[in-house]
């Protein structure tokens, strides 16, 4: 590397070429004196002799350069001008290997931001979050118990652990932001001392909250969230400082959070010592979510075991809130918000673009090993030639270089379209609000690595392969009547079976998902989603203890409402479909039985079941006196009746729904008479079986969170102003919360992950199905055309084109079934892995099974017959002179 | 790219370098000097024009370059030829010859 000690010396090298080419000039000059001549005309004949020492000097220092440069930008040339002369070849590489890296980049993307850094926050990875689980119900939900802590407990976990050193708590709280002329509802959270310390997140404007504000008689703060400031307060920096009318309190805004902020999904932050005072919510005392911050060398696993030493400790004193066998999971933030299920999606899709990824390799490979078949002469007559195998291993690496070099750049060209869609197309609350999805340099170093992975493993093999020509072999043109040698060709055939398997693969789960997600688009729902507009009230715990007092809210709403053109019909509920509320224990009277029985139970107004057009089988609804009255009587749905009642006529009997006792503002008697059957719907979500359920007036109690369910004649998003206006005048201290179409909820929560899920594998598996067309395509085409000598031969020897038709098909075929079959084979080895993903369809579903042979079947054989058609146009006396 | 005409240029002066250097080692007004007396001055080249060429000669580890005095006590750069040189002389000087036979052949039975 001489001349790289020449750059760290440039002064000296400059110094000698000077003296150099002076000593020349110097040496004329004595020259020229000598022989007589004066020493002006001597300097001024050498001088011109030698011509500009300036321009010397300079190609001098090109000279150096331009060697380097040359021997490389001969071989790029070389490379470019090879892969150029076959520019079909080199598309087909380039966007085989694009499509893979682009596709694996995007997913990458999301895994990184979604799974690995969702959130802005310091330290995320050693935040954890602690649920309690019930031993003795493993089976349901992992025996989840509960995750939020009522305030004495969390005290106790704060003040008796040694492994954290921070340690936070938040709990939501409604709030109503009264402007003077209009009221607007605000998800709101309290969060406790060194809540902003902890998250070490830096305010847009102003500051975050301060441990002053904590103290009792503190003038009351608020720090708002970006998204809020920018929709509620028209992203105005003056508002900063202002005093604001939150429930009634007036608090001064100290500051906006940078847009990432989101902590608890709150649109702003409240401070508050619960030391000092008690969160209630509705009649109940609120329960708060925990974040601790690991110290130093703590484990997650020593942080649980400590843990569950306190909670054995504590547990006897809040007999209520733990199971008889518990315990006291600690795990990761990160992994807590992100949910299981979204996490095993986003394997599911990392793993079929990996199969895509591959087939993208073996598509190259399989071109790159056909034409290096071709290029055996080439070759052979450059080694004859005095080629180096050296160099021409440099030379084809050079070539997958630039390919792969292609591929990586196009490709994270499709990885940015990609992050684009996925991020527009990411389901709502399947990551947390914090979580941006963007093409970071971890995901690019992914790409990048991926393109040079992939060169190494498609490159280095055809290069070697390519080298070890027989020189003598393929000057005399042997090897290319054959195909190539024998063991070439296998490699190529292997290459293509496994293409076609692992395609069948990604295309049976396509398959899959898609069964799966028809079969969720086409649960029935048992009620009419159409032109229903939904959302939460929650009313003021002080003044809305009571069922009369609710009654008192609900009652003028409802009617005006009700005179509001536009709107068919409204109700309160306590839950909207597809969930039918909370789960409790009921009794039949003068009937035994083991183990528990237990009925959702929801809370509705008379107009429930018209508004969602759930018919009834028998008997009939709430009329307005029993609701206004709060009658004991219920609605029973089917299931209900199938499995608590005999046969027999089910109206007029009793039902104790012993549920009701656990309410603050318990109902004494809680004996109820059946005055109807309501046909089964859908009250578990979507992917669960119908539960028993109960429909009672929601008059009965003065508790629980209250929402509207409303029939609207035409776009129930329009009517949303006029709802919360009217809620408005009924009672100022009250909003309407969230309030949206139900289908936009039904989206959200049932349709859109699957829905995500099958659009991204059908896209993987449409974009594979490509590849392999491709791949079967090229390798037929080349075998074929390598024939054609053959070919022409037994034409002349009076084959019917049909023969040469079937000769060709058939040895497509030869690839296409192998892989076929062992494509099932592994895909019904691996479909148990995706059971998690699936709903209502089996992991060996038969109809996606046959479905997808029969495509890849079709397409295969479409791929041999345009190579076998031109094959059976051949003129022998062409074919014969082919050489 | 350059040009043919100069690749060809380029490519002779080369091997007239390497073979007036053969000799011994040589600083460059003395391969100049040489050129110029064995061609009898055919070649009507700005002098300058042979120290790139050196330089890529050197670079190219056909020549190997040495500070040294000469007879008359001044410091100047000499060039030898190195074993790689000597090869690439027999390769050109082969080359050379076989080319010019052939154009001989040519000239002499194309008529």
């Amino acid at each position: 590397m001489r001349w790289l000690r020449r750059l760290g010396h440039k002064p000296l090298v400059e110094k000698r070429l000077d003296s150099e080419l002076h000593f020349h000039i110097e040496e004329q000059i004595a020259e020229y004196i000598a022989r007589g001549l004066s020493p002006d005309d001597a300097r001024r004949r050498a001088n011109v002799e030698f011509g500009g020492v300036e321009r010397f000097k300079e190609e001098c220092r090109e000279a150096r350069w331009e060697n380097r440069l040359e021997l490389w930008l001969h071989d790029v040339q070389f490379a470019l001008r090879g892969l150029c002369k076959n520019l079909r070849f080199t598309i087909a590489a380039v966007l085989a290997l694009a499509l893979g890296i682009g596709a694996s980049t995007a997913i990458f993307s999301v895994i990184y931001n979604a799974l690995v850094a969702p959130f802005p926050y310091k330290d995320q990875g050693r935040l954890i979050t602690m649920r309690i689980r019930d031993l003795d119900q493993l089976g349901h939900d992992d025996g989840d118990f509960r995750g939020l802590l009522s305030y004495p407990e969390l005290r106790d976990y704060m003040e008796q652990n040694r492994v954290f050193d921070g340690f936070i708590a938040n709990c939501e709280i409604d709030v109503v932001y009264d402007s003077g002329e209009n009221n607007t509802f605000l998800a709101a959270n309290y969060v406790t001392p060194g809540t902003f310390e902890l998250f070490g997140v830096a305010p847009l404007i102003g500051r975050g909250l301060e441990p002053a504000d904590y103290q009792p008689g503190a003038p009351p703060v608020f720090v708002l969230r970006y998204a809020t400031w920018i929709n509620q307060f028209g992203s105005d920096p003056n508002v900063v400082g202002k005093t604001f009318s939150l429930n009634g309190v007036r608090r001064t805004l100290v500051g906006v959070m940078p847009p990432r902020f989101a902590w608890g999904g709150a649109d702003l932050y409240m401070p508050r010592d619960p030391e000092t005072v008690n969160v209630m919510r509705g009649a109940y005392p609120q329960y708060w979510g925990a974040v601790a911050h690991l110290k130093p060398g703590v484990s997650i696993e020593e942080a649980e075991a400590e843990i569950n030493v306190i909670a054995a400790r504590i547990a006897p004193n809040y007999r209520e809130d733990y199971p008889t066998h518990f315990h006291v999971s600690v795990d990761s933030f990160v992994h807590a918000v992100v949910g299981r299920g979204f996490r095993r999606t986003l394997f599911v899709l990392f793993a079929a673009v990996g199969l895509l990824l591959l087939i993208g390799c073996a598509n190259v490979a399989s071109l790159l090993l056909a034409r290096a078949t071709t290029r055996g002469r080439e070759f052979a007559v450059r080694a004859a030639l005095g080629a180096s195998r050296a160099r021409l291993i440099r030379q084809l690496l050079l070539e997958s270089l630039l390919l792969a070099l292609g591929g990586a750049v196009i490709g994270v060209l499709f990885a940015w379209a990609g992050i684009l869609v996925l991020s527009s197309a990411m389901p709502p609350f399947t990551i947390p609000s914090e979580t941006v999805i963007e093409m970071n340099g971890w995901v690019l170093l992914f790409g990048i690595s991926l393109a040079i992975v992939t060169v190494v493993i498609f490159g280095l093999f055809p290069a070697v392969q390519a080298s070890r020509v027989d020189v003598q072999d393929a000057l005399r043109g042997a090897g290319k009547g054959l195909g190539g040698t024998v063991a070439k060709s296998r490699l190529r055939n292997a290459v293509i079976v496994a293409e076609v398997a692992l395609s069948l693969i990604l295309l049976f789960m396509a398959g899959l998902f898609m069964r799966s997600f028809v079969a969720i688009e086409n649960v029935p729902l048992g009620w009419q989603p159409d032109h229903i507009l939904i959302g939460r009230v929650p009313l003021p715990s002080q003044r809305y203890k009571t069922g009369p007092q609710i009654v008192s809210f609900f009652d003028p709403l409802i009617h005006a409402l009700k005179s509001t053109p536009g709107i068919e019909a409204a109700s309160p509920t306590s839950t909207t479909p597809p969930y039918g509320g909370w789960s409790g224990n009921i009794e039949i009277p003068g009937k035994t039985h083991t183990g528990e029985w237990e009925s959702l139970i929801q809370l509705v107004g008379e107009d429930y079941f018209s508004i969602v057009r759930q018919p009834l089988v028998s008997g009939r609804s709430f009329n307005e006196a029993e609701v206004a009255t709060a009658r004991k009587v219920v609605v029973i749905n089917q299931t209900f009746q199938r499995r608590f009642l005999d046969a027999g006529d089910p109206l007029g009997r009793t039902v104790i729904l012993d549920a009701l006792k656990k309410l603050p503002d318990a109902v004494t008697d809680r004996s109820f008479q059946i005055i109807g059957v309501a046909a089964d719907a859908m009250n578990m979500g979507l992917e669960r079986p119908t539960e028993p359920e109960a429909w009672i007036p929601y008059s009965v109690s003065g508790s629980l969170m209250r929402r509207l369910i409303i029939r609207t004649a035409s776009d129930p998003g329009s009517m949303n102003a006029t709802v919360r206006k009217a809620v408005w005048s009924v009672d100022p201290t009250v909003a309407f919360a969230e309030g949206a179409p139900i289908t936009v909820g039904l989206y959200i929560f049932s349709y859109a992950q699957p829905r995500l899920g099958f659009f991204l594998v059908a896209t993987f598996a449409a974009i594979g199905l490509l590849l392999v067309t491709l791949g079967v395509y090229s390798v037929i085409a080349y075998s074929t055309s390598r024939r054609t000598h053959e070919i022409g031969i037994r034409v002349a020897l009076g084959a019917a084109p049909s023969d040469v038709l079937k000769m060709v098909l058939k040895s497509g075929l030869a690839l296409v079934v192998p892989g076929i079959i062992l494509g099932i084979l592994v895909s019904f080895a691996l479909s148990r892995a995706v059971v998690s993903q699936l709903w209502g369809v089996s992991p060996y579903d038969p109809f996606a099974a046959v479905s997808v042979v029969l495509l890849i079947l079709s397409i295969g054989l479409l791929a041999c017959w345009v190579p076998a058609r031109r094959a059976t146009r051949v003129s022998p006396v062409t074919a014969l002179h082919y050489e | 790219m350059p040009t043919d005409k100069n690749e060809l240029h380029r490519g002779t002066l080369d091997m007239l370098i390497l073979k007036v250097v053969a000799a011994g080692p040589l600083h460059g007004y003395a391969i100049a000097q040489r050129l110029q007396q064995i061609s009898k001055d055919y070649f009507q080249v700005p002098q300058g024009s042979l120290y790139p060429a050196l330089h890529r000669l050197e670079e190219r580890e056909w020549l190997d370059a040495e500070w040294k005095d000469t007879s008359t006590g001044r410091e100047a750069k000499f060039y030898k030829l190195t074993t790689k040189g000597k090869k690439q002389l027999q390769a050109e000087v082969l080359g050379w010859e076989r080319l010019s036979d052939a154009i001989s052949l040519i000239l002499r039975t194309a008529d």
